[in-house]
């Protein structure tokens, strides 16, 4: 047995000593026997976010080819979740799940609301996309704002230094390009994903401040795009850019292909900006153990015990749980008949939704690779990576970020502040995801992977950090082309 | 061999296939040896030969798929210019390279190339080579006075290598001035450096200038108005210039300033992976019509085709000739 201890953090280290029991115990049971258990492999974690997808143990089998005789049986443990008496228990359910043995009792079964898929694929996204759509209904719902989620209660697209700095170094590429008489007669710069409009406010209140102070003339050139794909987002931040209105175009798009909405602007772009939208785009995780690489495939599913509480809660009738969950992802709360019931329908789905995951040889998945990224060119960047570890593909901000940067001119920069891993290490020292943020989902970005496909479409991508408030986990990635 | 009107060609590279950029990555890691990779090589050049005569162009190049990039095939053949061999973590990033002293006159060895070329086909071929104006940006000048003093000596140094290229049979010759147009300031020393290069070149000789395709992105953008009048100083027969992605406008210029010169006229955009139709070239090309008669140009995509996909390269150097053989018909009409 392999016993993987990953990221713990204080009392949840505790939990190692009952995992070990637990086994034992089973063995002694005769509920594994003697050859599984040698080809057990346990990893134990921490998951940072306290709403999450996990259960507190998980079983993953490997697809391994045929004539394989006895696959290792991959178990994961949410140490944060382990409650006194509970491991035993929940350790059976999950292994008897994936192989029964005669005699035992079956454990109830889950309701699974999908097959197995890539996860960026899954249903999951589709409760992440109704929570964009219909954000002010989750706010009234829950009283508070959806910034109030977020570490430190605010977004950091927001602070005002934050935004002078991002200000100045604009002016900067602007004043320079002027010098040369290579400043083009409109200076079109976007922000993607506009939250409030806030930033966006702040920044143009900024810029107009000192282009009067200056006299310089560059305020009234600029265009600018707020883009997100929900258009009451969008509606909602006009109020925060009323004073420059008459320079801005509100435009739905897609953050995954903004090239798509926005081809006539092909290497026009002077700056795009996006604050927190790449740690929300769709995302798969790659697996790489003894040298071999896996694709993680996911089935979001909804433990019965939880089946059976939420609909008898909402008199609504179990056998049709699945097709609800439809009517609700297509139609809202509304769909339900009565809307407070199927705000509360929605959200206690949304919380008692889990994923389960099974192992994909990476050959099976090469048509599932984000552009810029194939496998071969994968194993050239996991040269350097630790030999097991499990990482995130991030397909979603890969796909954004190579469907963005034709958009700029030639010195033209994206800025990017998220929550990025810049070193393959950082995986085997937190769990970086995926994770529940209210009723959306949150993946740190994989910055490694962003900066060889970057480099590789002729941007250098650099990260700082973000030092405007204390403790964040914020970066700041910028681009800047490559000779 | 007798060209159509309106001939077609490629601006000098064709596709570079992922395959071929891992194994030349794997020369740098020193995992293939230099007698395979030039094996490699050959093999590659004569396929993109046969992919040239199938899309139907008239003048057709190696492909340029030995060179690494633009600048380095060059200064690694330049004598007197030191490279650091270590500086690259992709075959196609730029070697740091510096001169320290006079550049000897010494030939570059690129006649081998362009007798594999001329060995292997039929059609017209043309010799692509950077210019000294691009070279001299990319090269740290450690010896000579000022950047014109650098660019003058490479023109003299190329000007050797261009003359024993004609006497090999070249008769296309192509220099490529992408950096005119991010540094316009320095075109009449530029004009100088290249008038110095074909010197005496007895050879059909033209200049590309383009807004840059690094990466498959252009590294500037404007109008191509700072060349004029300047241009009209460099002893060359044509410009071949980047019209399909910029738009037509500048193709004004031609009938204000009214050069000498034959046009090379961009009808394909490089830097997206759309194809074009031949009536979209078709369209193009009359475009350029209104400014020049027929005899004056010829044909061409915006830049080279190195960052595009090799079908989509294949397709649309394919639908150029079909556009151009849609005019050519109007035109006997």
């Amino acid at each position: 047995m392999i016993l993987q201890l990953n990221h713990l953090q204080g009392k949840a280290a505790g939990a190692t000593q009952e995992v070990i029991e637990t086994l034992y115990a089973m063995l002694a049971e005769g509920q594994i026997d003697q050859s599984e258990f040698a080809r057990l492999r346990i990893q134990l974690d921490w998951l940072q976010y306290k709403k999450n997808f996990r259960e507190v143990v998980l079983v993953t089998p490997d697809k391994e080819p045929p004539g394989v005789e006895a696959p290792l049986l991959h178990i994961q443990v949410d140490t944060r979740q382990v409650a006194p008496g509970c491991l035993k228990p929940a350790m059976m359910r999950a292994m008897i799940r994936h192989k029964p043995r005669r005699g035992a009792e079956l454990p109830e079964e889950n309701l699974p609301l999908e097959e197995f898929k890539p996860f960026r694929k899954s249903i999951a996204w589709d409760f992440n996309r109704l929570y964009w759509h219909r954000l002010k209904e989750w706010e009234v719902a829950t009283g508070q704002g959806y910034e109030k989620a977020l570490p430190g209660g605010q977004s950091d697209a927001n602070h005002p230094d934050a935004v002078a700095d991002g200000v100045a170094d604009f002016w900067t590429l602007i004043r320079d390009l002027d010098a040369k008489n290579q400043l083009p007669p409109e200076i079109f710069l976007m922000e993607i994903g506009v939250g409030t409009g806030a930033r966006c406010g702040l920044f143009l209140d900024r810029f107009h401040a000192l282009d009067t102070q200056r006299g310089t003339n560059y305020y009234s050139k600029l265009r600018v795009l707020l883009g997100d794909y929900s258009l009451q987002t969008l509606d909602r931040s006009r109020t925060a850019v009323q004073k420059h209105v008459d320079l801005c175009s509100f435009v739905v798009l897609d953050a995954i292909n903004p090239i798509k909405t926005l081809s006539f602007l092909r290497h026009k772009l002077l700056h795009v900006h996006l604050t927190n939208v790449y740690d929300n785009l769709p995302n798969d995780e790659l697996l790489r153990r003894e040298g071999k690489l896996y694709f993680i495939e996911t089935r979001a599913f909804l433990p019965m015990t939880e089946v059976v509480r939420i609909t008898e809660k909402y008199g609504l009738p179990i056998e049709k749980t699945r097709t609800l969950v439809t009517r609700l992802l297509e139609g809202g709360p509304d769909y339900l008949g009565d809307y407070d019931r199927g705000m509360g329908f929605w959200m206690e789905i949304w919380d008692a939704m889990r994923l389960e995951e099974r192992l994909v040889p990476i050959e099976e998945m090469v048509d599932t690779l984000p552009p810029g990224v194939d496998v071969a060119k994968l194993e050239d960047i996991l040269q350097e990576a630790p030999s097991d570890f499990r990482f995130h593909l991030s397909s979603g901000a890969l796909e954004s970020f190579s469907n963005t940067i034709p958009l700029l001119y030639p010195r033209g920069y994206l800025q990017v502040q998220d929550i990025f891993v810049t070193d393959f290490n950082q995986y085997r020292l937190g769990f970086h995801g995926p994770g529940k943020l209210d009723g959306s989902i949150v993946n740190w970005v994989n910055g490694v992977l962003l900066r060889e496909v970057g480099e590789r479409a002729g941007y250098d991508v650099h990260f700082a950090p973000f030092h405007y408030r204390q403790g964040s986990k914020t970066s700041i990635l910028y681009t800047t082309s490559r000779e | 061999m007798t060209l159509p009107i309106l001939p077609t060609t490629v601006v000098g590279s064709y596709s570079m296939p992922g395959w071929l950029e891992r194994l030349k990555t794997e020369y740098f890691a020193r995992r293939i040896s230099r007698h395979d990779l030039d094996e490699i090589h050959d093999t590659a050049v004569k396929a993109d030969i046969k992919d040239q005569e199938v899309a139907g162009l008239d003048i057709i190049t190696d492909g340029e798929a030995r060179r690494d990039n633009m600048i380095d095939y060059f200064v690694e053949r330049l004598p007197g210019v030191q490279i650091d061999r270590s500086s690259k973590k992709f075959y196609y990033d730029f070697y740091d390279s510096v001169v320290q002293g006079k550049i000897p006159m010494a030939s570059l060895g690129l006649v081998p190339d362009f007798k594999f070329l001329q060995a292997n086909t039929e059609r017209e071929a043309k010799i692509c080579i950077t210019g000294p104006h691009c070279l001299t940006k990319r090269i740290r000048n450690q010896h000579y006075p000022n950047e014109e003093s650098l660019a003058v000596d490479l023109g003299r140094v190329f000007n050797l290598e261009l003359k024993e290229l004609v006497k090999a049979g070249a008769r296309h010759i192509q220099i490529d001035e992408p950096y005119y147009s991010g540094f316009p300031e320095d075109l009449p020393w530029a004009v100088k450096a290249l008038n110095a290069m074909v010197d005496g070149v007895n050879a059909k000789i033209a200049v590309h200038i383009c807004y840059g395709n690094r990466y498959g992105k252009p590294s500037w953008e404007g109008s191509y108005r700072y060349l004029f009048p300047g241009i009209l100083e460099a002893k060359v027969q044509a410009l071949t210039m980047e019209f399909a992605r910029r738009g037509g406008e500048d193709l004004d210029l031609f009938k204000e300033f009214n050069p000498p010169f034959q046009l090379g006229v961009g009808v394909i955009d490089v830097k997206s992976h759309d194809v074009e139709t031949p009536d979209l070239v078709a369209e193009r090309i009359r475009k350029a019509l209104e400014v020049l008669p027929p005899e004056r140009l010829f044909i061409l995509p915006d830049c080279g085709c190195f960052h595009l996909p090799r079908d989509v390269a294949f397709a649309k150097l394919k639908t150029m000739v079909e556009g151009a053989k849609l005019v050519r018909a109007e035109l006997k009409k």
